[in-house]
């Protein structure tokens, strides 16, 4: 299958620090790929910079055959490439529809397009009751739902999630697992970060393991778990 | 939380009874002069007007959009130099120079906007003053093109004529007070729209959260400077519309740092981000800093008997109150932001869902 997002020696400093040093991969049409590793393992800034935040020290990341490097994130976002983000970003003083409808608008200069569009991926979240809250007054569960509800409506090819689930109780997990793997049917790519590892070896097709911002380890799921440097990066050395 | 409140039906659709409120008020105010005699209370009105239209203006960009610029007066007096300039110079009338005022002022906002948005929050306050700066002091120091410190004196404004009939040769009052009553109607319009349209959320989207704005695809920078431009023109419009109006402009009364906080009161005192803010903030203030500095207060407070003018009190007052109008008005402002964070439009709607709750 052809490839959807090839990443090539991405390397990115801050100053001396390297963040993300020399990570390749490739994710193909459909897939779930799972990004995994310890705190500060490099994981978000990789995010950044696939998705225009920064722009990597070196190497480079190709969207549908298309270098992305330099672009702005608007463009990346428009050429269907939509990031979630791990402190949840709600627009606090407009209401949940208005908040996806903003995302929805992205493909479209008609509101009443964009309030159909906005309702149906508020539909997929199943959060219809709270559509004219303010999504400053969501509880965290519903603020991450509807940060994928309004990262959906811009109708993406390739979603990143970064940390859908963190801080959720099981039973919201739960739900957003399954609406990752609702999102996965609608042949949406997806790119998932995640701590929980059950979660993460369920729904992933391939997982990456970063470490110190290298690559550690890449591989399906049972061969991850299976990796004595995933071990040892997570639970240190046996002395 | 203090953001519960705000009635997020507004956005969509108006009900029947507001519209034939608005009509009706619109309505009134077009027959206020002809039952309202006392140039007084038209004046009081012109100035209403326009500090309704440069209100409404900054509303745009620091209301809707987030950016609190503190360098309005520079959009308000280049349309203030520009209709002055032309009439008094080239003689070319106010309502052409008007065009031209707005057109500087939409070129000036696109120059400062694309090097002044690379910064965010409090940077770009003080990036917005400093640019109104630079405007004050050009207009200050250039004498040959804008008579510096001595400033501009309209000595007549040409009759609008239609064909060959005169529609009006501004010797009274009452078309100021149409043409500004005109300008708050297009600027109602023009903010109307922006609400209900891309812009409106888009603009809202930046005020709320730039970073999650840019990953929704929304292209800051175009956005930004969009809403600037708008805020700008329209800026310019209130500044065109008070020179030829007062007849008289200098550096420091168009171009000065009072005028661009004076501008950003008007929305902060009525509520920022909605189209009825700016209106209530004008109607609040104008009457109010008049009241101040005609001495109404120590007048009010003879005349009601609290105290006698022969005291010695009395007669302080009466001497130096009106002098202290800056230092009440400065005093009241605070205490107005003090007790009323959102504006007083923001304080009624939480008095209104609190009588609604209990």
């Amino acid at each position: 299958m052809a490839s959807i997002l090839e990443i090539k020696h991405v390397s990115k400093f801050f100053g001396g620090l390297a963040a993300n040093s020399d990570v390749s991969f490739d994710m193909t049409q459909g897939m779930i790929m799972g990004l995994i590793g310890p705190n500060g393992a490099g994981k978000t800034t990789l995010f950044n910079c696939i998705t225009g935040y920064y722009p990597p020290s070196r190497g480079e990341v190709f969207f549908n055959g298309k270098l992305m490097n330099g672009l702005e994130p608007d463009k990346v976002c428009k050429l269907g490439m939509a990031r979630t983000w791990q402190k949840v970003r709600p627009l606090a003083k407009m209401s949940v529809l208005d908040n996806v409808m903003v995302g929805a608008l992205c493909r479209t200069n008609s509101l009443k397009t964009a309030r159909e569009m906005a309702m149906e991926q508020i539909g997929v979240v199943r959060l219809e009751h709270k559509a004219d809250f303010l999504a400053g007054g969501l509880p965290i569960g519903e603020r991450k739902k509807l940060e994928v509800a309004r990262v959906l409506a811009t109708k993406p090819q390739l979603l990143l999630l970064d940390e859908v689930m963190g801080g959720l109780n099981p039973a919201e997990s739960e739900e957003i697992i399954q609406l990752i793997l609702d999102i996965k049917k609608r042949g949406i790519t997806q790119m998932v970060i995640e701590h929980d590892m059950k979660a993460i070896m369920r729904i992933s097709d391939r997982i990456v393991v970063l470490n110190s911002g290298e690559k550690l380890a890449e591989g399906n799921p049972e061969e991850i778990v299976n990796n004595p440097d995933v071990v040892a990066a997570y639970l240190g050395t046996e002395h | 939380m203090r953001m519960t409140f705000v009635n997020t039906k507004d956005q969509r659709g108006s009900s029947p009874v507001k519209i034939v409120l608005f009509l009706a008020i619109v309505a009134l105010l077009f027959l206020f002069p002809t039952f309202v005699e006392s140039t007084y209370a038209l004046h009081i009105m012109i100035l209403i007007f326009i500090s309704i239209i440069m209100g409404s203006s900054w509303n745009i960009l620091g209301g809707y959009t987030g950016q609190y610029s503190v360098g309005h007066a520079a959009y308000f007096g280049v349309g203030a130099y520009a209709t002055m300039m032309l009439m008094q110079f080239k003689q070319i009338p106010p309502w052409y120079g008007m065009w031209v005022g707005m057109a500087a002022a939409l070129v000036v906002a696109l120059v400062i906007g694309s090097i002044c948005f690379r910064l965010r929050g409090p940077y770009f306050v003080l990036a917005s003053i400093a640019v109104a700066e630079i405007f004050r002091v050009s207009a200050l120091n250039l004498k040959e093109i804008t008579n510096g410190a001595e400033g501009i004196l309209a000595t007549e404004i040409p009759p609008l004529k239609f064909g060959e009939t005169v529609v009006t040769d501004f010797l009274s009052k009452v078309p100021f007070y149409y043409t500004g009553l005109v300008g708050v109607l297009v600027i109602i319009a023009v903010t109307w729209l922006v609400q209900h349209s891309k812009l409106g959320y888009y603009f809202q989207a930046i005020r709320e959260d730039q970073d999650a704005a840019h990953s929704l695809g929304i292209n800051l920078n175009v956005f930004k400077n969009t809403a600037l431009a708008i805020s700008a023109i329209f800026t310019s419009l209130a500044g065109s519309l008070y020179a030829v109006y007062v007849g008289f402009i200098d550096p420091t009364t168009v171009l000065a740092l009072d005028l661009s906080v004076q501008i950003v009161l008007i929305c902060i005192i009525g509520g920022i981000g909605t189209i009825l803010g700016p209106m209530i903030g004008a109607v609040v203030l104008v009457p109010l800093s008049e009241a101040l500095r005609s001495n109404i207060i120590a007048e009010g407070l003879i005349s009601s008997g609290l105290v006698r003018e022969d005291s010695g009190l009395g007669s302080f007052l009466k001497e130096n109150l009106a002098h202290a109008h800056v230092l009440i008005y400065g005093i009241l402002v605070v205490v107005v932001i003090l007790f009323m964070p959102d504006g007083v439009l923001g304080f009624f709607k939480k008095m209104a869902a609190r009588k609604g709750k209990g």
